[in-house]
């Protein structure tokens, strides 16, 4: 599978954080995109590839914090790690409990970061390729009849050719059809796999 | 040290006697004159001065004294004088008795409340202007110190790559310098901004000072049932400084002292001022307290910024009393006090000409 190389996206208000962070970031061979807000940022094109945002808590307009409650709602995926120059307990405990890598108080050890980072685009391209493949399973799914489907959403939950046959008021041969049809189109190599496939498509909620 | 001037905060215990002998001889003075003859209305005087040295409850109980004063002395002169128009003067007494009463201690709960509202108000003002301000300059300077150590890192990082990127590690070098003049600009400003005024160099009676500073707080100390003697000699040098400052060191011994205090139920509160000439170079003040005391262990400690042992403290108090009498060329320090309390002590140098 091909990939775009990863970005980390710099999101400080103070440009000459912002700077050192980019300086920081490419001398380690990564693409660096910053802003001075969000707003900058939610207007920016984002390229596919897998990526992280470093994000300062203390912003105008939206906050950091506020940022990560709404991202879900901007359809954004992207891990977080804050950092802030004024960081409390509490502050740090809500961005964690919300899905944050990591909390990282100015000053903070330039390694903390970049591991942060690393932890962060694995995370991202982890997340990504499970929904590509996802995706794959979907475009199979779609490809299914609609008998082909619930013939396989029987055969998933468990259930024998005879019960299926007669739940779905066919003759135990046609389900056997069907049934091979579903594991040719779903790529499927053993039952295993198609019953995994079926949990995948069920985990993933319709949205992509 | 001879206490030679030894001021008894006397007006305080100086005001029931008077107040009592002003009852008395209305009493005697309502007994002895005719029915017709409205005496009883100077009790009012009596409620009066009552407010000043009692609280609400001893004001109410000091009206009912006195009406039931000029009910007393009705009977022991009921022989003499015409009966309508006496009961119309007793009636017309215990009237202006009530309402005084009531008036008096309506007022002053009105102003307990001021009083109460304004010291909040106060104290509130100043811990969260300085606590905004030190948070400001705080995040502005780690700002700039924040970045210089980035840039910093980039740099190295820069110089150890294979090869090195000598472009790059400059132009980090470059935003470091930048970043840490920035950060010293800042420091300048606030330093500027603390200098503004600086300090007064006048002449100055420490004596005349500690009395004008106790003046401010005469009512808290009443408040809290403490006890003040102030015991100033009258042979201290003056001293060269500026007054509001020294004023600000003084307020804030006696308001840590009033706070000590206020803070244990043990013995009686007492808290003394004192002045004294030391070692003929320069002047002694010391705020001895009957408070909670020091911890031994927390001595060397007390001076410093955002150290405090108060629930709600700031830290700051005697830190910035330190220094102030430090920038007069002083010095200041604290001793446990014999039996219970705290002896804060500073000494001023005399100026450098008489």
């Amino acid at each position: 599978m091909s990939e775009n190389k990863p970005v980390v996206f710099v999101i400080d208000d103070s440009p000459s954080v912002r700077d050192a962070l980019d300086s920081l970031i490419r001398s380690v061979h990564l693409n660096v995109q910053a802003f001075g807000s969000i707003e900058e940022f939610l207007q920016f094109k984002r390229p596919d590839a897998p990526g992280c945002i470093v994000l300062d808590v203390r912003l105008p307009g939206l906050s950091g914090l506020d940022f990560q409650r709404e991202m879900a709602k901007s359809n954004i995926d992207l891990p977080i790690i804050f950092i802030t120059g004024h960081g409390d307990v509490p502050m740090s405990v809500r961005a964690i409990k919300a899905g944050a890598i990591e909390f990282l108080t100015k000053p903070f050890r330039d390694q903390d970061l970049l591991d942060a980072i690393y932890l962060g685009i694995e995370r991202d391209r982890s997340r990504r390729q499970a929904s590509a493949v996802v995706a794959v399973l979907r475009g199979h799914f779609a490809s299914l009849t609609a008998r082909e489907r619930q013939v396989m959403l029987q055969v998933a939950s468990g259930r024998p050719n005879k019960q299926i046959a007669a739940e779905l008021k066919l003759s135990e041969v046609t389900v056997k059809v069907h049934r091979r049809h579903v594991m040719r189109k779903m790529k499927a190599k053993s039952l295993a796999d198609l019953v995994r496939m079926a949990d995948k498509l069920s985990d993933s909620p319709e949205t992509a | 040290m001879q206490p030679q001037n030894l001021r008894a905060m006397t007006r305080a215990s100086l005001l029931p006697v008077v107040a009592i002998t002003l009852a008395a001889g209305i009493f005697v003075a309502d007994t002895i004159a005719d029915l017709e003859i409205a005496v009883p209305a100077f009790y009012t005087v009596v409620v009066l001065l009552a407010v000043r040295f009692c609280k609400k409850r001893g004001v109410i109980l000091v009206g009912i004294g006195c009406c039931a004063l000029t009910l007393l002395s009705d009977l022991l002169t009921a022989a003499s004088g015409s009966t309508g128009i006496g009961f119309i003067n007793t009636t017309i007494s215990l009237l202006a008795i009530a309402t005084t009463t009531y008036l008096a201690v309506k007022i002053e709960s009105e102003k307990a409340a001021a009083y109460e509202a304004r010291s909040q108000l106060a104290h509130v003002g100043r811990v969260t202007t300085l606590g905004e301000l030190t948070a400001s300059i705080a995040h502005e300077v780690n700002q700039p110190l924040a970045a210089a150590v980035i840039n910093g890192n980039a740099c190295m990082r820069w110089l150890a790559a294979e090869p090195p990127n000598l472009d790059e590690a400059r132009q980090a070098a470059v935003r470091l310098v930048k970043d840490a003049n920035r950060a010293s600009e800042i420091i300048a400003q606030v330093r500027a901004l603390t200098k503004s005024s600086p300090p007064k160099k006048d002449w100055l009676q420490i004596n005349d000072i500690i009395l004008a500073t106790v003046t401010l707080i005469e009512s808290e100390i009443l408040q809290n049932q403490v006890s003040l003697r102030t015991e100033l000699a009258d042979d201290v040098p003056p001293v060269q400084g500026d007054r509001v400052q020294l004023q600000q060191v003084i307020l804030n011994l006696i308001l840590n002292a009033l706070e000590a205090m206020h803070r244990t139920s043990a013995g009686p509160r007492e808290l003394i001022i004192s002045s004294a000439k030391n070692d003929a170079k320069g002047v002694r003040i010391a705020v001895q307290d009957s408070g909670i005391g020091l911890a031994p262990d927390n001595l060397d400690r007390l001076f410093s910024a955002f150290y405090t042992t108060k629930p709600d403290g700031m830290g700051m108090g005697l830190a910035i009393s330190r220094s102030i009498v430090e920038a007069h060329g002083g010095r200041i320090w604290a001793t446990p006090n014999a039996p219970r309390g705290a002896v804060f002590q500073f000494i001023l140098p005399m100026g450098m000409e008489p």
